[in-house]
């Protein structure tokens, strides 16, 4: 076995173990730290597929971004994790089930005469200053600019909707309002007093 | 990157759009509630804007931009026009209502806008990504959109069961779009036609990416199997939200069906004819039967709905020009039927009270002859009775299904819709035979009135008239 | 060496866990709206194999398209789940119960 072999079934079993994970932990935030562990070992393929540049993006955006947010989420709600246990015992046999069914279908899709190593041959690896990003970025703006500017307007509809849900304003809270503080100005704080001494009696 | 205006002077209407959209969210940051009539005008006049440069750009032969990632050709512009009419009713029918029911901010005609975009992105892409982009921005701006309803409990549901159950579907369909793009190579759709026709018959990397591309678009447009959030989500969500939802975003649905399966796959007619067979024969059948048990109408307009889909897929499967042109004509007319219905709803409904159950349209005729009348000639255009637009539409699809021999499967839709039939006729004897629940007088404004009488008198219109409608529709297919 | 099947084999593994993922854990919404990531995690090694052995980049640009909506898809996830929350006080599909399905 190469190498790149061992190093493949490593990441990949982890990977699996810890996708196992998500779906059979008890504790939610303990999942969502199953399914951080998981986008690691991805990455870790994604850069044996020489995806760089995407390897470590999934690692900043997905991993920094999108799972902080779950559980920042998941610890804000106050979960009765004894409830959320109920009925594991009788689906777990027919979630096996269906898994095993489905994956023996694609697994002979898979291992078909298509993509075996003799019809579908490994690539030679790229030289060394080839630099993926730069290919990512050569595309992004030419080729598939369009898409490009659909996901910026994609993330300005996630920012609008998220704040049209959620925010609130609180009726008697305290907060700082910085557009006013900076127009404050001293005439309207400050008044000097002459106070006459008097003496102590 | 080919930077002269030839490129992307197609996209103009997505690109007008686009700058309106960011107008109005800026604008509406300094209006308040007594102000936001302006943020209501600025987004019709946006819309009217993108109707107007859609149709100064209509072309005569298939024109791409961008790439290849964006095609105008007389579909899309098609689409796009009635699309962009259905909004605007929809905007015009649901302002009483959200005002009276707090929803009346910016961010309802933005998410609406931004579900536009989506539509118009969908109904010209050429490429797997595009379908993709314009498909999520048009379901984010949804689920949003059900959800906004704040402090109702129903429309809560109703957006986490939407959210859950569309975010697999996507899941699903970009699945298959993976393994299509490993059998072809191409994410391009007339690249992968030309793939796809090299590859051996019954590729099963090809077969198995064409049936989890169509459950992710059989989602979208609700067709059985995968109809089960459609009676929910219409139920729970805000009436307003439920006439847009079933509207619109229906023709952008076929258009996504038909720009990856005619587009991209006409080639493998035979392999996704069948699956789409059972799709259709499920959807009239089941949509029929289960509308008869409804009590509350917007559950049964869902289930009939479906059924409507029913028929649109038996255009789609024929797979000749014809079935295409008849699926359209279909989609077309059922955009015009649900806006009508959904609108009686929203023109029957007051603060507080929601006219969603049969009942509440008990005696009908004694408050008001004309909304009766106009209901009545909606409901018999559903039910397919000539010579009203339905009866045309249901025409042209079974002839389609006829012409390429699936004669049983068009005697099973007959059949099927003459059962449908009996839920559409019992709303016409609850308004005209039955006596009225409440003697309150119908209070809502003077546009909804007016516009919601011209849908109804569109129906008798394009019916007694069809073969204009029917006749652009097969010159756009071509 | 690693083929292009291993590759595939893992994804179809990851969408698998992910769709019984999906059965398993109908009640927990937390859950559910992981297992959906799962799968766009499966679909996303799916679509850089095919990329790296097909030897064209569109692959990837796509996993980059798929990476944002994703992130997007979360954020609108989680917000729509906070507004059922304060509603509810529950997370718990069975309480998902007044609209009959």
């Amino acid at each position: 076995m190469s190498f790149e072999q061992i190093l493949f079934y490593v990441f990949s079993s982890f990977l699996v173990l810890s996708a196992g994970a998500v779906v059979t932990l008890r504790n939610p935030v303990h999942s969502a730290l199953a399914l951080v562990l998981a986008f690691f070992n991805s990455a870790a393929l994604w850069m044996m597929l020489e995806a760089e540049f995407l390897a470590i993006t999934l690692v900043l955006v997905y991993v920094g971004a999108v799972m902080v947010l779950f559980l920042f989420v998941v610890m804000m709600l106050d979960i009765n994790i004894a409830r959320m246990r109920e009925g594991f015992a009788q689906l777990l046999p027919i979630g096996i089930v269906v898994a095993v069914l489905m994956f023996g279908v694609m697994y002979q899709v898979y291992n078909g005469d298509r993509f075996a190593p003799g019809d579908m041959p490994v690539p030679t690896p790229h030289a060394a200053d080839y630099e993926n990003t730069r290919e990512l970025g050569l595309q992004l703006y030419t080729t598939y600019v369009f898409p490009f500017e659909l996901a910026a307007v994609v993330l300005l509809l996630a920012i609008v909707a998220a704040i049209a849900l959620t925010l609130r304003r609180r009726e008697g809270t305290k907060y700082q309002a910085p557009e006013k503080q900076v127009v404050t100005r001293r005439e309207d704080r400050v008044r000097l007093v002459k106070v006459p001494s008097e003496a102590r009696k | 990157m080919d930077l002269t205006l030839t490129s992307f002077a197609p996209a103009m209407p997505e690109m007008f759009l686009l700058g309106m959209l960011s107008l109005v969210l800026v604008v509406d940051l300094f209006l308040t509630e007594r102000t936001r009539h302006i943020t209501y005008i600025l987004s019709l006049l946006s819309l009217a804007g993108t109707f107007w440069l859609v149709l100064d750009g209509y072309p005569r032969l298939p024109e791409l931009a961008f790439h290849g990632s964006y095609i105008n050709d007389p579909m899309a512009a098609l689409l796009k026009l009635f699309m962009l009419l259905a909004v605007m009713v929809v905007l015009v029918y649901s302002k009483e209502y959200i005002k009276q029911r707090d929803m009346y901010k910016g961010e309802f005609y933005l998410l609406v806008l931004f579900a536009t975009l989506g539509m118009l992105v969908l109904a010209s892409a050429h490429t797997l990504l595009t379908v993709y982009m314009g498909l999520e921005l048009l379901s984010l701006s949804m689920y949003a959109m059900v959800a906004l309803r704040r402090d109702n409990v129903d429309a809560s549901e109703a957006a986490m069961k939407y959210f859950v159950l569309g975010a697999m579907a996507s899941a699903m369909l970009l699945y298959g779009m993976s393994l299509v793009y490993g059998a072809t190579g191409t994410l391009d759709f007339a690249l992968m036609g030309e793939a796809a026709a090299k590859l051996p018959t019954n590729d099963v990397t090809m077969l198995f990416g064409i049936i989890f591309m169509l459950v992710g678009v059989a989602f979208k447009l609700g067709a059985v199997p995968f109809h089960m959030w459609v009676p929910d989500v219409y139920h729970g969500a805000p009436t307003a939200v439920t006439l847009f939802i079933s509207s619109a975003p229906k023709l952008a649905a076929f258009a996504m069906l038909m720009r990856i399966f005619v587009d991209g796959l006409g080639e493998l007619h035979q392999q996704w004819q069948g699956i789409l067979i059972v799709m259709a024969l499920l959807s009239f059948g089941l949509g029929n039967l289960v509308a008869i048990a409804q009590t509350n109408l917007k559950r049964m307009l869902a289930y009939s709905g479906i059924s409507h889909i029913g028929f649109l897929l038996l255009g789609v499967l024929s797979g000749t020009s014809e079935g295409y042109a008849a699926s359209l004509y279909y989609a077309i007319t059922y955009v015009v039927m649900s806006l009508g219905g959904f609108g009686m709803i929203l023109l029957l409904s007051r603060a507080g009270f929601e006219a969603d159950k049969l009942d509440d349209l008990k005696g009908l005729n004694d408050r008001s002859p004309w909304f009766a009348l106009m209901m009545m000639m909606l409901m018999f255009s559903m039910a397919g009775v000539p010579p009203f637009l339905g009866f045309w539409a249901k025409l042209a699809v079974i002839q389609a299904a006829v012409g390429v021999g699936l004669v049983w499967l068009a005697i099973a839709a007959v059949v099927f819709s003459v059962v449908g039939a009996f839920y559409y006729l019992r709303i016409i004897k609850l308004m005209y035979f039955d006596k009225p629940e409440s003697d309150a007088p119908i209070e809502s404004s003077a546009d909804l009135r007016i516009l919601l009488s011209a849908n109804s008198l569109a129906v008798v219109g394009l019916g007694l008239f069809p073969s204009s409608l029917l006749a652009i529709c097969s010159a756009s297919i071509g | 060496m690693v083929a292009l099947s291993d590759y595939l084999t893992v994804g179809a593994i990851l969408f698998c866990i992910s769709m019984a993922g999906v059965f398993i854990n109908r009640k927990n919404l937390i859950i559910l709206l992981m297992c959906i990531e799962l799968m766009l995690l499966a679909v996303n090694i799916n679509f850089i194999a095919f990329s790296h052995f097909l030897g064209d980049s569109a692959g990837q640009v796509f996993v980059f398209f798929i990476l944002t909506v994703a992130a997007a898809e979360a954020a609108i996830g989680l917000a729509i789940l906070v507004v059922l929350f304060r509603n509810k006080r529950s997370i718990n599909v069975d309480d998902l119960d007044t609209l009959k399905g």
